[in-house]
C-alpha cells in the first residue's frame, strides 16, 4: 500500500471491518490532488449543462496501480463512482479497464502475477485492508459477465444457490421469484423453473446470471461487457435492465460498444492506452463535449 | 486516421454546406439587383432558382440524417453535423427571401422612397452571412461573436427606415381629390417597402443564427443561441 500517508485526515471509523462504515463524503479534501485527469467531479455538483447531481460516492479508487508481473495495467488511478447510478468504463483493448472493474471485488487476488497498489473504497473501507474478506466483499458486490456462466443446474436452482451457500433464513422461492422478476425473465420461465438453465437462451442466461447476482441483495453489480455476445434484441432487454437496476443498485459497466455506454450511463470513464484513466465526467458531456483532445479522438475514431 | 470513409462524408458535408451558402448568396445578390435596378429579367432567375436550392436543401438534410443515423456521430462531429443541419435550414430561408425580393422588384414599377438606401442595408446583411459562412468554414467562434454584434446595427437600420416609411404615409396628403388608384398605389408601394425592409432584416437574423450554430459547433457554447 502506497497511500497510507494520505489517510490519517479522512479515513471514515471503519474498523469493524465491515462496509457500512458510514457514507463517504462527496466533497473529500483530497479530491483536488487528483488533477491528472479531467473531471468535473465536484462535491456540489448540479452543474449547467444540466446534468444531475452526481450523487453520494459509494465506490472510490485512490491512487490505484495494477501490475501483471512487470507490466502495469493501471497507473494512478482516481475515480468516484456514485451510488444508484450506472457508471461507464470505455477504452481500446488494453487500456486497463477490464482490471479496474475486477479490482473492485477484488478478483485480480484470482491471478498470481496481479498486484494492487493504492486503494480502492467500497463505502469509504479499503476493500484491501487486511481484515476484509474477499468472499464476503463478493456478496455484496455482484458480477455479470461478457459471455453467461450458469451453472449446469436448474433455472431455480441457479438463483438459489447464493442464498443456499449463504446459509440465510429467507424464502427461498419468494427470493427466487422476486430475483427472476427484476432480471425481466419471471414471464419466460416461471412454469419452467426445474428446467436446465442450459437450455435457455444466451439472452435469457444472461439475465438468469443478473438474477442470481441480484439474488444475494448485492450494493453493486459489475458488469464485463454483458451484452457483446448478445443479438440486438436480447441486447435491448440487457440495457433496459440495467436502467431499472440502477434504482436499487450501484451499476459499473465495462464496454467496448461507445453507443451502449452513451445510451445507458449516467457517468462515463474514459481509460486511454498505459492504464490511464484520462476523462471522467456526465456521459453526455463526455459525448458531446469531452474536454481531452485524446478522449475526443477516440469517441470519435480517429485515436491511433 | 481511422474511419476514412467516414471522415470523407463529413467533409462532403461541409462542401456541400459551403456550396450552397454561395448559390443562396449569389441568388441574395441578384435579388437585391432585380430590386435596385427594376430588372424583371434578373427577377425572374431568382424566382425560378429557388428550386433548385429548395432540392439542394432536402439533399443536405438527408446527408445529415444519414450521417447520425449510419455513423453515430459523437462529440465534435456530432455538433458539426447538428450545427449544419440548423444551418442548412436558415441559407434554404435566405433563399426564400431572394425570391421575395425578386416578386417585389416585378411588381414596383417606380422608385418611391430614394431616401430608404436599401442597398445599404442589403450590402450590410449580404456581408454578414459572407462572413458567418466563413466563420463555420475556418472554426472561427470570435468571428461569431462579431456577426451577431453587427446585427443591432442592421436592426436600428432597419427601424428607421420603417419609420421614414411610415411617417411618409401619415404626412402624405390625401383628400377627396385623390384618386382611388393612386391611394391603392400608395398603399402597395409603403407596405412592399415595409416588408423589403423586414426581409432584408431577416437575412441579418439569418446570418446570427448561422453564427450562433457556429459558435456552439466549435466551442460547444449556446450563447448565441437566442
Amino acid at each position: 500500500m502506497t497511500s497510507n500517508e494520505n489517510r490519517a485526515t479522512d479515513e471514515p471509523a471503519a474498523s469493524d471491518g465491515g462496509f457500512a462504515a458510514g457514507e463517504t463524503k462527496a466533497g473529500d479534501p483530497d479530491q483536488t490532488e487528483a488533477p491528472l485527469i479531467e473531471t468535473n467531479v465536484t462535491a456540489d455538483v448540479d452543474d449547467d449543462d444540466g446534468g444531475a447531481s452526481f450523487g453520494t460516492t459509494i465506490i472510490e479508487s485512490r491512487g490505484l496501480d495494477v501490475f501483471y508481473g512487470d507490466d502495469q495495467a493501471l497507473q494512478d488511478v482516481n475515480l468516484e463512482i456514485p451510488e444508484n447510478q450506472v457508471t461507464a468504463i470505455i477504452g481500446p483493448s488494453g487500456c486497463g479497464k477490464s482490471t479496474f472493474l475486477r479490482c473492485i471485488n477484488r478478483m485480480n487476488d484470482l491471478v498470481d502475477v496481479a498486484r494492487v497498489e493504492g486503494e480502492l473504497r467500497l463505502n469509504g473501507k479499503n476493500v484491501y485492508d487486511d481484515d476484509v474478506d474477499p468472499v464476503a466483499l463478493r456478496r455484496k458486490i455482484g458480477m455479470v459477465f461478457q459471455h453467461p456462466n450458469p451453472f449446469p443446474k436448474s433455472i431455480y436452482d441457479n438463483v438459489a444457490y447464493g442464498l443456499e451457500i449463504q446459509d440465510k433464513d429467507v424464502d427461498t422461492d419468494a427470493v427466487v421469484e422476486e430475483s427472476l422478476k427484476r432480471a425481466a425473465l419471471w414471464d419466460e420461465v416461471k412454469d419452467r423453473l426445474d428446467e436446465s438453465a442450459l437450455d435457455l437462451s444466451g439472452g435469457q442466461q444472461q439475465r438468469l446470471c443478473i438474477a442470481r447476482a441480484i439474488a444475494v441483495d448485492p450494493e453493486v453489480i459489475l458488469m464485463d461487457e454483458p451484452a457483446s455476445a448478445l443479438d440486438p434484441i436480447a441486447t435491448s432487454q440487457i440495457e433496459d435492465l440495467i436502467e431499472e437496476l440502477a434504482e436499487e443498485y450501484t451499476v459499473v459497466i465495462v464496454t467496448h460498444n461507445m453507443q451502449q455506454a452513451a445510451r445507458i450511463s449516467d457517468m462515463t470513464a474514459v481509460f486511454l492506452t498505459g492504464g490511464e484513466l484520462v476523462e471522467y465526467d456526465a456521459t453526455d458531456q463526455i459525448f458531446e463535449n469531452p474536454a481531452s483532445q485524446r478522449v475526443e479522438d477516440y469517441i470519435t475514431g480517429k485515436f491511433g | 486516421m481511422a474511419r476514412e470513409s467516414y471522415q470523407e462524408k463529413l467533409e462532403a458535408l461541409r462542401d456541400d454546406v459551403l456550396y450552397m451558402s454561395e448559390l443562396v448568396l449569389e441568388r441574395l445578390r441578384l435579388g437585391v439587383d432585380a430590386l435596385e435596378q427594376k430588372d424583371e429579367e434578373l427577377a425572374w432567375e431568382v424566382i425560378d432558382g429557388d428550386d433548385e436550392i429548395n432540392q439542394l436543401y432536402l439533399d443536405l438534410e438527408s446527408e445529415c440524417v444519414d450521417l447520425l443515423a449510419l455513423q453515430q456521430p459523437v462529440a465534435s462531429d456530432l455538433r458539426f453535423i447538428a450545427a449544419s443541419f440548423k444551418i442548412i435550414t436558415d441559407l434554404e430561408r435566405i433563399g426564400d427571401l431572394a425570391t421575395n425580393l425578386g416578386e417585389y422588384s416585378i411588381e414596383a414599377q417606380r422608385d418611391v422612397y430614394p431616401e430608404v438606401d436599401i442597398q445599404a442595408v442589403a450590402d450590410e446583411t449580404i456581408d454578414m452571412v459572407q462572413a458567418a459562412m466563413e466563420a463555420y468554414e475556418r472554426e472561427d467562434a470570435e468571428a461569431c461573436y462579431t456577426i451577431a454584434d453587427r446585427d443591432d446595427a442592421v436592426d436600428d437600420q432597419c427601424e428607421r427606415a420603417s419609420e421614414t416609411v411610415v411617417r411618409d404615409l401619415i404626412e402624405h396628403e390625401v383628400d377627396a381629390d385623390t384618386d382611388d388608384t393612386e391611394v391603392e398605389q400608395l398603399m402597395a408601394d409603403v407596405s412592399r417597402m415595409l416588408l423589403t425592409i423586414r426581409d432584408l432584416e431577416r437575412v441579418g437574423d439569418h446570418a446570427v443564427n448561422i453564427a450562433a450554430r457556429t459558435l456552439y459547433m466549435v466551442e460547444n457554447d449556446d450563447d448565441l443561441i437566442y
